[in-house]
């Protein structure tokens, strides 16, 4: 998939808004990225409860999605959170858990997509 | 900073996209076995786009019981499924009677000795997570073309005494035209590049007659009844279209003519 990605302020006469994410991706995709979207939205929630009742496995097969589908819906970060999330869940590392519970978090709420 | 406005994000899927390029001679028939449903429907849509057919799976066990009564062209496969592993899925396909269909594993998991362990089971490739939607097509049609089923056909097939062009869409035997109706036509075709190869009701009904058409088991029976006619498919002629019982039928060539059965003496 081609996917033209942007990183800069969102609006360029406020230099201190917290910067956007914007990556690009054809039309065909539309509803097939929202609904990824949205299901990896969803995805977050259930790892905040996972990780605080510490179910490892729970954590480990949300991340190992994540990387396996992140890229190839034009979101390579993703995919890198994923994986990190995988090899901390599979080592018990709930510190580290917490940390890239919020990288996805500040990830998915600076992105926006737009389709061509 | 605003958010991404996700549009009804729960809406079903929409129907199925139609192929950009209709490619029927290129069209496969893809069961794909993925539990992730958003990684599901992207390798679907890639399939669809590129003309092929594609059915979804979310659990192995439903690609196992499908197999009684399906065949496929090539069998895309999961890992980490819910109900057991991509592995015990392939040996299980394996051992069923669509046991040469070729598998490709499709998977986040990279580890050596994964990829070792899924092709020294029997898969024919193993594919890595995220995947790219150029290569894992070309994969697919390499697989394809590789076994008996050639996707890629040529215009003119001949085998034996039959020519088939399908470019003039004509058949002949023993160089004399035969008199097929179009379906028919397609369904000689279908079994003349598919010798030896059991396919499925589902699968004739859908490469003859197209994914959404209603066809009974009758109609489909009457057409295969008279292609055998017309095209002397038949152990006289060295060849036997044979029925197998509640799964679809096999198109054989015998090793030689073999003699008519003799009627029973009442």
């Amino acid at each position: 998939m081609n996917a033209m990605v942007e990183l800069g302020p969102e609006d360029s006469g406020c230099r201190s808004a917290p910067p956007v994410l914007t990556v690009q991706v054809e039309k065909d995709m539309e509803a097939l990225v929202q609904r990824f979207l949205a299901r990896k939205r969803g995805d977050l929630d259930r790892l905040r409860g996972a990780l605080a009742t510490d179910d490892f496995e729970t954590m480990r097969r949300i991340g190992h999605d994540l990387k396996g589908s992140g890229e190839a819906f034009g979101f390579p970060e993703l995919s890198g959170f994923g994986a990190e999330i995988e090899r901390a869940a599979t080592s018990s590392n709930g510190h580290a858990l917490r940390e890239q519970l919020t990288a996805v978090e500040q990830f998915l709420s600076h992105l926006r997509v737009t389709f061509r | 900073m605003d958010p991404v406005t996700l549009k009804n994000p729960e809406a079903k899927p929409s129907a199925p996209v139609q192929p950009v390029a209709p490619a029927p001679a290129t069209s496969m028939r893809v069961a794909l076995v993925e539990d992730d449903l958003s990684q599901a429907e992207l390798l679907s849509h890639w399939l669809e786009l590129a003309g092929h057919r594609c059915h979804q799976f979310d659990r192995g066990e439903e690609l196992i019981r499908a197999l009684d009564q399906e065949s496929f062209d090539v069998v895309v496969l999961d890992w980490n499924l819910p109900d057991m592993s991509g592995v015990d899925v392939l040996k299980r396909i394996r051992s069923s009677r669509q046991a040469s269909v070729p598998i490709v594993f499709v998977t986040a998991r990279n580890r050596e000795d994964d990829v070792v362990t899924a092709l020294r089971q029997g898969a024919d490739d193993y594919m890595v997570k995220p995947v790219r939607r150029l290569e894992l097509l070309a994969r697919l049609e390499t697989l394809a073309r590789r076994g008996k089923h050639r996707v890629e056909q040529p215009e003119v097939l001949e085998v034996g005494v039959y020519r088939v062009d399908t470019q003039t869409r004509t058949v002949t035997r023993n160089e004399r035209a035969v008199d097929l109706t179009a379906k028919d036509f397609d369904l000689s075709v279908l079994f003349l590049r598919n010798i030896g190869r059991l396919l499925s009701r589902g699968h004739i009904r859908e490469s003859v007659w197209g994914p959404n058409a209603v066809v009974t088991s009758r109609t489909l029976d009457t057409h295969v009844s008279r292609i055998r006619n017309k095209l002397g498919l038949t152990p006289e002629h060295g060849w036997r279209l044979a029925a197998v019982y509640r799964y679809g039928y096999r198109l054989e060539q015998l090793d030689g003519p073999q003699p008519r059965p003799t009627q029973p003496v009442v």
